[in-house]
């Protein structure tokens, strides 16, 4: 490792403007992730566009302390509200609710934030051990296992990010062929254009990912205010007794410590998204329990396991991406597309050519976990007046946002009518349960799958034997095979694949 | 259940077919030197939305079968139809309007008025969430990203 890069690093990540950038994603997060309805990929793809006049390395930075502040911040609601911000704060709400209506809010927010910060550092400490050694593996891997390794994500992500697998590979399917839109690098004549000049770079990634992650979100959130329109929130009181105490502290610790564990392995695999996380850990915390009775009745225990879990899961998601360049959720995909914004190539290749903008988001992200704990502790009062806000009153503004963020890339109206027409496929692919998680994955990987297809294909002179000399192609291949087997006999027989969640 | 995975998986499909066999062919271009021709990638991207669509469509088809449900229904909640259908008809509205006049300039009564329609009734919430987002987005463009009033 050189030392000098990593402590020029820690130097950039603590300047003014470090603090100010990645507090204010850090914040923002928090806000967003505290008001239900609004999710991480929300926020993620309306933030895109904001960070066109920050350094690449507060712009990462921020919206990966955005990342973390909507994991911590969607505990608020979940234990005041019993209506989470994130799929993944469901199992929060499971014991954080009850507690709260004990009389123990405050406690079951520290709990909830403690748990939070734990989980988040410990993950990450983890991400700069492997994710550096994995980059340097990954640096000799060569097209065929490139593409391999892309095909097999494609699949899992497919399988595991909820409905049905043929529903997934559907959504995947469409993913590919507007991920291919563009002007084909190979011939350099336009590809399926439509004599439309707009599109010779391609389907714009930002009107891709507001539209069918923000816009559709919005629409959906306002089409259940028909149905829906009620929120009793649990007021904070001013109450000696209602903290977390170090007996109380010494308990959880394990069971934090465990779904860090959990957490982290969970968000390595691409397709498995904090929810999975968040409840496999809960489950293995009750499992593991004295008194696995008193869960769902407000143990503390509940809210540690769910919280640690599903806060490991966000740093865990960026091995893959670091290590390899495949985004394993909607997020790190969103992460991708912010990258080659600022003109970087995320993957292994980032810690070959920018090293140091490597060591810096690390630095950058260590910085975040110490922020979320200060303004979780210290905003607690703050946070909990933001779960009051009527759902009604959001929807026009986050609109109003999608759109500006579109006018602020200089898309304009072109720009638009795309976001709208995502907006409507989002829509639809919500209402009929098909995977816009495996949708955008595809879409964005497209463009890096077709090149290490071409060049596989261009080196082998199309023989199909020269793999037999790739054993780890080989390998890939074959789970691809083994994965969509076993994916498609599980959906016959159940309905449903191995999980249902969605990978956010 | 079965109805609405019939419907979704037969477009679906019809949307792979339809790639297949006019976009790919017309639009996607190609090169008889290169060994990989340019419409290989989109092609295995619709044929995967005709398989999966086709399969999906089927699966509804035979559960719809089975328990004797029509592929029609006349029980149309028209109220909840609308209800669904007027944020898109505001936002495009709202897109028209964009080519025209700046968003800077109109996002208050854009925001202010899906406020009302939605139900809130309180002017000074309607005035503070409508100016407060644009008084933002005026600081971003213009002082900030200094690309000027968008």
């Amino acid at each position: 490792m050189d030392f000098s890069a990593v402590g020029a690093a820690a130097a950039e990540a603590l300047t003014l403007a470090s603090f100010i950038g990645i507090g204010g994603g850090v914040l923002l997060g928090y806000i967003v992730g505290v008001i239900p309805g609004l999710s991480r990929s929300v926020a993620i793809s309306i933030a895109i566009p904001m960070t066109f006049y920050m350094s690449p390395f507060i712009a990462i930075s921020f919206l990966i302390g955005l990342s973390k502040g909507t994991a911590a911040g969607s505990a608020v609601s979940a234990i005041l509200l019993n209506a989470p911000g994130e799929a993944s704060s469901a199992a929060t709400a499971l014991d954080g609710y009850p507690m709260a209506k004990k009389g123990k809010p405050k406690t079951a927010l520290q709990i909830g934030l403690i748990a939070s910060v734990l989980g988040d550092i410990l993950a990450t400490i983890i991400l700069i051990f492997v994710a550096i050694p994995f980059a340097r593996v990954a640096l000799l891997f060569g097209p065929y296992e490139m593409a391999a390794i892309l095909a097999f994500a494609l699949v899992f992500i497919a399988g595991l990010s909820g409905g049905s697998i043929f529903k997934g590979l559907a959504a995947g399917g469409l993913g590919i062929f507007l991920g291919t839109i563009g002007l084909d690098n190979q011939t350099g004549l336009p590809r399926l254009t439509f004599g439309y000049t707009e599109l010779m770079d391609g389907m714009p990634l930002i009107a891709v990912a507001i539209g069918t992650l923000a816009l559709s979100e919005m629409f959906v959130q306002s089409e259940k205010l028909r149905y829906d329109r009620e929120n009793m929130s649990v007021a904070l009181k001013k109450d000696s007794s209602d903290r977390i105490t170090w007996p109380i502290f010494r308990n959880i610790l394990p069971t934090i410590l465990r779904g860090t564990g959990v957490g982290t392995f969970v968000g390595a695999l691409p397709g498995l998204g904090p929810s999975v996380g968040s409840f496999m850990s809960y489950g293995m915390a009750q499992k593991a329990a004295k008194d696995p009775e008193t869960f769902g009745k407000g143990n503390p225990k509940g809210i540690a396991a769910s919280e640690s879990a599903d806060n490991a899961v966000i740093p865990a998601a960026l091995i893959p991406l670091f290590g390899l360049g495949i985004p394993g959720n909607v997020s790190a995909a969103l992460l991708i597309g912010a990258f080659a914004i600022h003109g970087i190539t995320v993957g292994p290749l980032l810690l070959r050519d920018n090293p140091e903008l490597l060591y810096s988001i690390f630095a950058g992200m260590i910085l975040a976990s110490v922020i979320m704990l200060a303004l979780g502790w210290f905003g607690l009062m703050f946070f909990a007046q933001i779960t009051r806000v009527p759902p009604h009153v959001v929807i026009p503004i986050v609109i109003f946002f999608c759109l500006a963020g579109m006018m602020l890339q200089g898309y304009g109206t072109f720009g638009l009518i795309i976001l709208m027409a995502f907006a409507l496929l989002g829509y639809l692919m919500k209402k009929y349960d098909y995977s816009f998680v495996t949708f955008l994955v595809a879409f964005i990987i497209t463009p890096m799958l077709e090149l290490n297809l071409r060049q596989s294909i261009i080196l082998s002179r199309g023989n199909v034997a020269i793999l037999l000399d790739r054993p780890i192609a080989l390998f890939f291949i074959a789970c691809t095979a083994l994965a969509l087997i076993t994916l498609i006999i599980r959906t016959f027989r159940t309905g449903k694949p191995a999980a249902n969640a969605p990978a956010d | 259940m079965p109805r609405s995975d019939f419907w979704s998986g037969l477009a679906v499909a019809g949307f792979g077919l339809l790639a297949l066999l006019w976009m790919i062919p017309n639009y996607a271009g190609s090169n008889p030197f290169a060994r990989m021709p340019p419409g290989l990638v989109p092609s295995i991207g619709a044929w995967l939305m005709v398989v999966c669509g086709g399969i999906v469509a089927a699966k509804g088809l035979v559960q719809m079968l089975r328990a004797g449900i029509a592929p029609f229904t006349a029980d149309l909640h028209w109220g909840a139809v609308a209800w669904a259908a007027w944020p898109f008809a505001y936002v495009a509205v709202a897109i028209w309007f964009m080519s025209f006049i700046k968003i800077t300039w109109f996002g208050a009564f854009l925001i202010g008025g899906m406020l009302i329609l939605l139900g809130e009734r309180r002017w000074w919430m309607i005035l503070g969430c409508s100016v407060v987002p644009v008084a933002l987005l005026y600081v971003l463009s213009v002082y900030l990203m200094r690309v000027g009033v968008v």
